[in-house]
């Protein structure tokens, strides 16, 4: 039952090469983050907190510290070391955490989790991210150093690695790079190789404790290196990243995760419109929200408005700083709108349950919005909504608005009497494409009013031409919504909202009217149940969408809806000659939506969803097979390792030598040696080891003899101080077999142990005749 | 088939009672070793023999050395017999030997008007019979008598025999010219039955260097006295053989009984006396229980010499019978489960 000491790190040695291989393994670990995050600072942050914990712990074992404070010693350094770069001077001497440090740091995980949860992928590294990482990086490199070097079981330190390898395959979709896997394998290959090397060290200086092997699971001590042990494990751990990786759509409708992939919206720094293809090509659908309203026509919800051209010519909100005193109770008029159109008050109750957003799905314009928590403020121009410190998770509130119906007639006399800043949306940059404005000259041909020229855009977008596709512009490289991709688009003429609306949007903008994208949530359907004592309406992420919306003279923002077979088109937009079939019945379109809609969404489905699906379907289809033949191929290895995991623990618990002989028995077995039940111990044992440089194991090997001899044969209450068998005496045989062996014979002992058949297979290959 | 399948040991195969203090095993092992040691000083090269036949002695069973002649049979069984200093006797076996020389014989005492009994060579403690198969049937049943019965009968009067009691008999292959082969019965009365063989080069020019001189007899003494070797046979005896074991040594010689090779198998005093023997030999070994292996070692020794091929076997191998006999029963011992051995499912 004694604790094989040996097993254990030795006090006051430093084990400087397992230190090393740990860095290097936590740094190529760490290096799979780069998919989830912008530039590489933060790597710089994380790399150097490992190395300063892992070389803190091991300076404190050449100082002689008794192993189990060597981890508590790493813990204080790694919280000076975070003091002195995130403290901010609050620190004692800038070294040592006073409350107010503490404090801070509270903050800045506070900041880091709020900015995780916004930040789309890849996530700019705020301070309270970096900080989070640091930590992070810092508490693996403390448990690392413990499991690995202290506890001698560097095996294990493939499962804590795997923490930051796979945090891309659950948040991206395109998961971990294969190459990022292949580095992470072969640095704990190199952690497990100079782990070998180490043990061969102690051994040699020290060859009573040499002999005592292993964690049971660990590699092998000894032999031309550790391969088939760590193979073992490092294929387990590629195989559950990839797992991870391809499983990752499906995680994403499970809640497990508060992030990304569970609805955070529209991040800083990233492109929204990329963003909300993402979120259309994701299979499955989930709840985003649910409403209910009084409107005549259920509103489109929008989230933000992009009214500006960034310098790589990618939609961005141009919106000014935000004013906090634009409480959400009052929120102003609409800019432009006049008191000639027609309105009716609307009120409109959200629920959201999927959605994560700084920003807050309201219908346009909004008169007054009740009962959000946190502090939500409008924006002077778009009348957008959105919070800086709270998000939408959760929230339930009701938004009064106005639903405004002008009529045709009423846009076309608009006139284009624009004011100043209005009229600067009208504006191009010089790079676009002049097919752009080529087409768009084409199409409207014969308009004479920036109303008739909307219509006939919007005509000749939702024309035959055009197709709905979710897919086509990634397999094409043209994605999103920059002005860049609209003149493949108009080549290619698939495309989904994004491409529909800018293009209309920009089209609009090279004739003169001022226009802009709004970006939000499609009305959804309407369901049985009910909310707030009306029809309860299910808007889920597939219906997040996007639309132009044009300036008119006293009547303000109008929007329109290009996009071919999505939403409906407003009463104003039909207008005259409307030849395309979507929109040829005149009657109100939400009259038509139980119907068209339906009809419209099989044909999103269709075009968009389904062709992602099948692609992610089959990948994980592939992925599920190929696993599948991993783990099956890797079963027997499995159990095999199983079972001797069990048998040496319960040997080292005083379990009977039966244990240890079965064990040995079963491995002289994998090995090929053969067994025969018409053999006794003695005689197995001289077998398996009759050549004259095994003398060296015989001694461990008769001790097990003695021992299980006694057990067996002896009477059963004699000599009970024999009847013990070692761990290390069975480590010690087993080495001697596998050592002994040619590699393919441990490749076969290794995959399919030939112990783990039923002994009705027919004999054991080798099986002696018994010389008597 | 089986005509051992009534034969019952007789009580007189049963040890005689001995109040003897059983010697500490490790103290057995190493007089064995001694006497191993001594033996071989004079028999270079026959390891596996004289293990053997120190097993019998220790076991309190009677040796039966067979081999061509010339290769140190009566060497062994007289080095043994030096080695343990006790009472040696030896009989030359001839043709006209009467089973009295065996025995003794009552004569008349004129002086003192009384029979008196004149002892025989039986009565030593280890009673060499050099050429036992030479003698004639009556001679040699006269001497197997006394090995079973371990005391003689003369004239209506009962003389116990020594303690310890164990004869080594040699005798020629039964195909020598001018032999009377053993009957089966009488046999089956020998523990164990060995064969010396050649010895190795090596061996057979230092033997020519070593006996240029002296006989190396001269020189060996004693290393065991006569309690020492009673001591020595109790602890032997209280060695602990597992239900296991006994049940394996039991398979074996049924095995022996059922095997289509062999005319005759073991009897059921062949079962008794490998136990017996395996005891002695975990004794020799400073072991206080029976290992299977012990079983194993000793079968071919303890059951050739009981065995009887059947004559299409014999016919089959185109081979002297000792090392057919010698064949089945490896074979046989390969073909038996080992109690508690090395199975796959314990």
């Amino acid at each position: 039952m004694a604790r094989d000491q040996s097993r254990f790190a030795e006090r006051g040695t430093t084990y400087w090469p397992l230190t090393g291989a740990l860095v290097v393994l936590l740094l190529t670990a760490c290096m799979a983050l780069g998919p989830v995050l912008r530039n590489s600072a933060w790597w710089w942050g994380m790399a150097v907190t490992a190395t300063v914990v892992l070389v803190s712990a091991a300076v404190f074992r050449r100082l002689r510290w008794p192993v189990s404070v060597v981890p508590v010693g790493a813990l204080g350094v790694l919280l000076v070391f975070l003091t002195v770069f995130f403290g901010d001077g609050s620190g004692l001497l800038w070294v040592i955490p006073t409350p107010t440090t503490l404090e801070r740091f509270g903050d800045l995980i506070q900041a880091g989790e709020l900015s995780i949860q916004q930040q789309a992928v890849p996530a700019v590294p705020y301070p309270g991210i970096l900080f989070l990482l640091c930590v992070g990086a810092g508490a693996i490199a403390i448990v690392l150093d413990t499991v690995a070097i202290t506890l001698r079981a560097p095996a294990i330190a493939g499962a804590l690695v795997l923490i930051p390898v796979a945090v891309p395959a659950l948040i991206t979709t395109s998961g971990t790079d294969i190459l990022q896997l292949v580095l992470v394998a072969a640095a704990y290959l190199l952690l497990l190789r100079v782990d070998v090397r180490t043990r061969r060290a102690a051994e040699a200086a020290n060859p009573d404790h040499g002999r005592s092997a292993a964690r049971s699971f660990g590699p092998d001590r000894r032999g031309p290196g550790p391969v088939w042990g760590s193979l073992g494990v490092a294929a387990i751990a590629i195989v559950s990243a990839l797992v991870l990786s391809a499983a990752t759509p499906a995680l994403s409708d499970t809640s497990v995760i508060n992030s990304r992939s569970n609805g955070v919206l529209f991040g800083n720094g990233v492109s929204p419109l990329i963003d909300l293809g993402q979120d259309l090509r994701r299979p499955e659908e989930t709840l985003a929200l649910h409403y209910s309203s009084d409107a005549d026509e259920h509103p489109y919800l929008k989230l933000l408005t992009l009214d500006t051209f960034s310098d790589d010519l990618e939609w961005v909100a141009g919106h000014g700083p935000i004013n906090k005193g634009n409480g959400v109770d009052d929120i102003g008029s609409a800019p432009g709108l006049t008191s000639r159109i027609e309105r009716t008050k609307t009120t409109t109750d959200v629920q959201i349950d999927n959605v994560i957003s700084s920003w807050l799905p309201v219908p346009y314009p909004a008169t007054s919005i009740s009962g959000l928590a946190g502090n939500w403020t409008w924006d002077d121009t778009a009348l957008t909504v959105s919070s800086e410190q709270s998000t939408t998770r959760n929230q339930r509130y009701t938004v009064k608005a106005i639903a405004l119906k002008p009529t045709a007639a009423q846009l076309r006399d608009a006139g284009t009497d624009y004011p100043p800043d209005i009229a600067a949306l009208s504006s191009v940059p010089a790079a676009a494409p002049p097919v752009i404005a080529s087409t768009a000259k084409e199409v409207t041909a014969g308009t004479t009013n920036p109303y008739d020229a909307a219509v006939a855009l919007q005509r000749y977008l939702r024309g035959n031409d055009f197709a709905y596709s979710t897919q086509a512009p990634i397999d094409q490289n043209y994605d999103g919504g920059s002005l860049g991709v609209i003149a493949k688009f108009l080549e290619v003429k698939k495309g989904y909202c994004i491409h529909f609306a800018s293009t209309m949007a920009v089209m609009a903008r090279t004739l003169g009217i001022p226009a802009r994208l709004a970006l939000g949530y499609l009305p959804g359907e309407s369901q049985e149940a009910a909310f707030a004592d009306r029809t309860r309406w299910d808007v889920s992420s597939h219906d997040l969408h996007t639309w132009p919306e044009l300036y008119f003279p006293s009547v303000g923002w109008v929007p329109f809806e290009p996009t071919t077979g999505r939403g409906s088109i407003p009463d104003y937009a039909l207008a005259t000659g409307a030849t395309d079939t979507s929109t040829s019945a005149p009657a109100a379109a939400e009259d038509k939506r139980p119907t068209n809609q339906g009809l419209l969404d099989a044909q999103h489905n269709a075009a968009g969803s389904s062709q992602a699906q099948g692609a992610l379907g089959t990948w994980l289809q592939t992925a599920a097979i190929v696993l599948g033949i991993v783990v099956l191929l890797l079963a027997p290895l499995l159990v095999r390792r199983g079972i001797r995991f069990v048998r040496r623990r319960r040997l080292a618990r005083a379990g009977p030598p039966s244990l240890a002989w079965r064990e040995f028995v079963d491995t002289t077995l994998d090995y090929g040696i053969g067994i025969s039940d018409t053999e006794t111990p003695r005689h197995l044992a001289d077998r398996a080891f009759s050549r004259p440089e095994d003398s060296a194991v015989r001694e461990s090997l008769e001790r097990l003899l003695v021992a299980v001899e006694y057990e067996r044969y002896a009477r059963p209450d004699a000599h009970p101080d024999v009847r013990t068998a070692r761990v290390a005496d069975l480590d010690a045989v087993l080495r001697a077999l596998r050592i002994r062996a040619s590699w393919p014979v441990r490749l076969r002992a290794a995959l399919l142990p030939r112990s783990l058949w039923p002994a009705a297979f027919g004999p054991a290959p080798g099986t002696p005749a018994v010389s008597a | 088939m089986n005509s051992y399948a009534t034969h019952i040991p007789t009580e007189a195969s049963v040890l005689a009672p001995d109040d003897t203090e059983p010697m500490p095993l490790d103290e057995v092992n190493r007089h064995s070793r001694a006497v191993m040691a001594n033996v071989e000083a004079v028999i270079a090269g026959k390891h596996s023999a004289v293990r053997t036949a120190l097993t019998v002695l220790l076991a309190e069973g009677h040796l039966l050395i067979e081999d061509v002649p010339g290769v140190g049979k009566t060497m062994l069984a007289k080095a043994m017999a030096k080695s343990v200093d006790c009472s040696v006797s030896r009989i030359q076996f001839t043709p006209d030997l009467l089973p009295s020389d065996v025995t003794g014989v009552s004569m008349f005492n004129q002086a003192e008007r009384r029979f008196e009994f004149k002892p025989g060579a039986v009565f030593a403690n280890i009673v060499i019979g050099d050429e036992i198969n030479r003698a004639s049937p009556k001679t040699q049943s006269a001497l197997l008598e006394c090995m079973e019965e371990r005391q003689v009968t003369v004239d209506g009067t009962t003389y116990p025999l020594g303690s310890p009691f164990t004869v080594v008999a040699t005798q020629n292959p039964i195909e020598m010219e001018g032999t009377y082969a053993l009957p089966e019965a009488q046999r089956d009365r020998f523990m164990a039955r060995i064969s010396m063989g050649y010895p190795d080069t090596e061996n057979e020019v230092s033997m020519l260097t070593t006996r240029d001189l002296v006989s190396p007899l001269e020189q060996i003494t004693g290393v065991v006295d006569l309690s020492q070797l009673r001591a020595m046979m109790a602890a032997a005896r209280a060695v602990f053989a597992a239900p296991g074991v006994k049940e394996y040594a039991v398979a074996l010689v049924r095995a022996t009984r059922e095997d289509r090779d062999l005319r005759l198998g073991g009897s059921p005093r062949a079962t008794l006396q490998l136990v017996r023997a395996a005891k002695a030999h975990a004794a020799l070994h400073g072991r206080d229980f029976v290992l299977p292996d012990d079983i194993d070692d000793l079968a071919v020794s303890v059951l050739g010499h009981r065995l009887v091929p059947t004559s299409r076997a014999l016919g089959h191998h185109h081979q002297d019978s000792a090392a057919l006999i010698e064949e089945i029963v490896t074979r046989i011992l390969s073909q038996t489960p080992v109690p508690l051995g090395n199975q796959k499912k314990a």
